[in-house]
C-alpha cells in the first residue's frame, strides 16, 4: 500500500490552540508546528489571538489542483 | 468641531473608510473622506488645507504598501504636521508591526473599535498602548436582581405552597452525615481564620479533623489517616503550581461580550478538565473570548462518596475533584467579573460543598433534589434532606442558585421536568434563597421517540421558555449546555447546533445561556481548549447575525406552551395530592421508569432523625 498521505484529495488542517504572549510569537510557532509536524508548504489560514494564547489553522496542502493526483494511482495498484 | 481626514490609499477599497466617516459624524466629528486611489501627495494636500486633529488612513491591498505608506509619514514630516496632527493606519494589509516600523502614532488592526480610534482622535491613549494593561471597569452582573418571584398562576402558586409546606416538614430534624460533616467543615474553616490570628489551641484543627472523618467512608478515611490517595488521583506539585502565575502575568484586556447589541443573556460554560491548572487556561481562554460566567463539574465518584478530600489534587478523568484548595486556586486565577457556579445539586457531599464553594467565593449554587435523586444519583430521601439543608446555606450566604433540568435527557417530558424546577424554586423561595430554573433546550429522548421535533426544533424549544413567563416572574437560564443530544463529533455541525441554540434563547429573552464546546458530547476524552473557542466564535457570530430580533409566539408555538402549562399544573396537583414529595419522586410523579427514569441509590438508608 502506498502512503495514506497520497490519499489526501488536497490538504491538511491542523485546528489548534497555542499557548503564546503576542500574535507574532503565535505565527511564529505555528509556521514552527508545520515544520515539527514535517507538513509541507505550511500556511497559517486563520490564526486570532487574544490575551493568552491563539486558536490556529494551520494548512498543508498535498494536492494543488493541477498537480499530478497520487490517489488518482489507487486505480491502478488495484 | 475636531476635523479628522479620512483616505483610502488604496484603488479600490474604501468601505471601512467611508463607515468610520459615518460613526465619526454620528460622534460630532467634522469627517472628510477622500475617494479611493488618493496619493499620499493628495492626502498632505488636503490635510495643509483643513489642519485636521488626525488623518486616518487604510490600505487593503498588499502591493506596495511598506512603500506608499513610508511616503505619506515622510511628506506629513516635511509639511510640518506631525506636531499638530496624529496619523493613524489601519487596513486588511496593515499589521501593529508595520504601522510602528513606518512611524504612524497609531494602527488599527482587526476588528473596528470606535473607542479606540476617538481616544486616538482625542490623543487620549495611543492605540499602541490600549491593548495592554487595561483594567476592565466591568461589573459582576446580577441575575435575579430584577425579579419578583411572583406567581401569575395562582393555582400552580397554591400547589407549590402545600408541596413546599410537607416537604420541609417531612424534613424537620433530620440529618444526615453530609449535613454534620458540612457542619464541622465551617468548624474548620472558622478554625483556620482563629489559627491565623492565634485565637485557637492548635489542637482544635486536630480534633474537628478526627470529628469530620467519623462521618466518611473507607475511602475518605483512608485518605486522611494514611495518605493514601483515590486510584489515578495524584497531588500537584508545588512547582508546578508556583508556574501558573507566570502564566497569566499580563493584562486581560477589555472584556468583549459575546452579545452583540444589550445587557443580555449572559454566556457560561463548565469546566472540570480533571486537573486545576488545565482548568484555570481554559477558563482563561474562555474570558478572552467573551464568556461571562463559568461552572465547576466534579467528578461522578466526588458524589458517591461520603467525604470529599483535601489539597491541591489532579487525575486524568472528567470532572475536578472538589477540595477547598482546588478551588481557591481555580478562582483565583478568574477574573473579577467572571461568574462562578460551583454545582452541588447531586451527590453525598451536597451540603459541603456549598459550604467550600461559599468559602472560595462562588457566586451560585446548583441545587436541583428531583434530577440530583435519579438516574443512577442520589437516594431521593438522602437528597431531599441534604437539599434542604444546602438551600438554607444558599439563602444565609445569599447565594442564589440554579436548578438544572437536564432530567429531560434520561426520557422525562418538559412538563415533568419543569414541575420539579418549580418545586425547587418553591422551596428556595421559603427558604430565603433565589431560584434560577433553568429549562433545558434540547432533543431530548421524549421528543425523539413522540416526534415533536419531527419538523423544527424551534417551536418546542420556545414554548419551553415561554410557557414561564405565564407561571412566574423568574429569571430563566437554558442549559445545561444548550443544544444538547444534537450535537455529533464533528465540531462545525456542534458548533452551529449550539449557536442555534443560544440564539434561539437570546430572542426569548433569556438571563443566561449555559454553551457546550464543541468537543462536549463525542470528544474521546478530555474537551480542548480550541473546541471552546469554536462554540464562543459560532455564538458570536450568529448573535451578530440575529441583532436584537424577538421570537414571534405563533399559534402552533401557543398550542404547545399551553399544553406544557396544562400537563405542569397537573403533575402538581398530582404531588400535592401524593402528600409526600420523596414517595413522588420514587414512584415516578417527576419523571417514571416507562420514561427513562431510575430514583437514585447512593446514600440509601442513610438519614436519621
Amino acid at each position: 500500500m502506498k502512503k495514506a498521505l497520497d490519499r489526501v484529495v488536497d490538504a491538511i488542517d491542523i485546528e489548534t490552540f497555542l499557548y503564546c504572549k503576542t500574535e507574532e510569537e503565535a505565527k511564529e510557532l505555528a509556521e514552527a508546528l508545520a515544520l515539527e509536524l514535517n507538513l509541507p508548504h505550511g500556511d497559517i489560514v486563520f490564526l486570532e489571538f487574544k490575551a493568552w494564547g491563539a486558536r490556529v489553522r494551520i494548512r498543508s496542502y498535498i494536492h494543488h489542483p493541477g498537480d499530478q493526483y497520487r490517489w488518482m494511482e489507487t486505480q491502478e495498484e488495484k | 468641531m475636531t476635523t479628522v481626514l479620512l483616505a483610502p490609499l488604496d484603488p479600490v477599497h474604501d468601505n471601512a473608510i467611508k463607515l468610520i466617516k459615518r460613526k465619526l459624524v454620528d460622534a460630532g466629528y467634522d469627517a472628510v473622506s477622500m475617494p479611493p486611489g488618493t496619493s499620499p501627495e493628495e492626502v498632505i494636500q488636503k490635510a495643509l488645507e483643513l489642519s485636521p486633529s488626525a488623518i486616518l488612513v487604510s490600505r487593503t491591498l498588499g502591493y506596495k504598501v511598506a512603500e506608499i505608506l513610508s511616503s505619506l509619514v515622510d511628506l506629513a514630516e516635511a509639511a510640518g504636521l506631525r506636531n499638530t496632527t496624529r496619523i493613524g493606519v489601519g487596513g486588511m494589509a496593515i499589521t501593529k508591526e508595520i504601522g510602528t516600523e513606518l512611524g504612524f502614532d497609531g494602527c488599527f488592526v482587526g476588528e473596528l473599535k470606535m473607542g479606540e480610534l476617538i481616544d486616538f482622535i482625542e490623543n487620549r491613549i495611543s492605540c499602541n498602548e490600549v491593548d495592554a494593561g487595561q483594567v476592565s471597569s466591568r461589573k459582576k452582573p446580577d441575575i435575579t436582581g430584577a425579579y419578583s418571584y411572583k406567581f401569575y398562576d395562582t393555582t400552580i402558586e397554591n400547589y407549590l405552597g402545600v408541596i413546599a409546606d410537607q416537604v420541609t416538614n417531612w424534613v424537620g430534624k433530620k440529618t444526615t452525615d453530609g449535613i454534620e460533616r458540612a457542619k464541622v467543615r465551617m468548624e474548620m474553616l472558622e478554625c483556620e481564620v482563629a489559627e491565623r490570628e492565634s485565637r485557637v489551641n492548635p489542637d482544635t484543627r486536630k480534633r474537628l479533623l478526627e470529628k469530620y472523618i467519623g462521618f466518611c467512608d473507607a475511602e475518605i478515611k483512608a485518605f486522611y489517616q494514611s495518605e493514601q490517595l483515590p486510584n489515578g488521583v495524584r497531588w500537584l506539585g508545588k512547582s508546578e503550581i508556583d508556574k501558573v502565575p507566570g502564566l497569566f502575568d499580563s493584562a486581560h484586556g477589555e472584556f468583549t461580550p459575546l452579545r452583540h447589541t444589550g445587557t443580555k443573556p449572559l454566556f457560561f460554560s463548565q469546566y472540570g478538565t480533571g486537573c486545576p491548572v488545565m482548568d484555570v487556561f481554559h477558563i482563561k481562554v474562555a474570558e478572552a473570548w467573551g464568556i461571562d460566567g463559568v461552572f465547576h463539574f466534579d467528578p461522578s465518584w466526588n458524589a458517591q462518596r461520603e467525604g470529599l478530600l483535601e489539597g491541591h489534587l489532579t487525575h486524568e478523568h472528567d470532572g475536578t475533584i472538589i477540595t477547598l484548595e482546588n478551588l481557591k486556586f481555580i478562582r483565583h486565577f478568574m477574573e473579577p467579573y467572571t461568574l462562578w457556579n460551583v454545582r452541588g445539586h447531586r451527590g453525598l457531599n451536597t451540603p459541603e460543598t456549598q459550604v467550600l464553594g461559599h468559602a472560595a467565593g462562588a457566586d451560585l449554587f446548583k441545587i436541583n433534589i428531583p434530577y440530583g435523586s435519579t438516574a443512577g444519583g442520589t437516594d431521593p430521601q438522602r437528597l431531599t434532606v441534604d437539599g434542604i439543608y444546602s438551600l438554607m446555606l444558599a439563602a444565609q450566604y445569599g447565594i442564589p442558585f440554579d436548578i438544572p433540568g437536564n432530567d429531560e435527557l434520561s426520557g422525562v417530558p418538559p412538563y415533568k421536568t419543569f414541575a420539579g424546577l418549580l418545586i425547587m424554586m418553591a422551596l428556595g423561595l421559603k427558604l430565603g434563597a433565589r431560584p434560577i430554573p433553568k429549562p433545558l433546550l434540547c432533543f431530548s429522548p421524549y421528543m425523539t421517540i413522540n416526534g415533536l421535533m419531527d419538523d423544527n426544533m424551534i417551536e418546542m424549544n420556545i414554548a419551553k421558555l415561554a410557557v414561564w413567563r405565564d407561571i412566574v416572574d423568574t429569571p430563566l437560564w437554558p442549559g445545561e449546555p444548550v443544544g444538547f443530544m444534537t450535537h455529533t463529533p464533528d465540531r462545525v455541525q456542534s458548533a452551529l447546533q449550539t449557536s442555534l441554540h443560544a440564539t434561539l434563547a437570546s430572542t426569548m429573552g433569556v438571563d443566561a445561556v449555559t454553551i457546550a464546546s464543541s468537543d462536549e458530547a463525542y470528544s474521546k476524552g478530555p474537551i480542548s481548549v480550541q473546541a471552546r473557542v469554536d462554540t464562543l466564535r459560532a455564538v458570536r457570530d450568529e448573535l451578530r447575525f440575529q441583532g436584537s430580533i424577538k421570537a414571534n409566539i405563533t399559534p402552533a408555538i401557543e398550542s404547545i406552551k399551553d399544553e406544557i402549562h396544562e400537563k405542569i399544573t397537573a403533575t402538581l396537583k398530582q404531588v400535592a395530592e401524593r402528600g409526600d414529595f420523596v414517595a413522588s419522586i420514587y414512584e415516578g410523579l417527576l419523571g417514571s421508569q416507562e420514561d427513562g427514569l431510575y430514583p437514585g441509590r447512593v446514600g440509601s438508608g442513610t438519614v436519621r432523625e
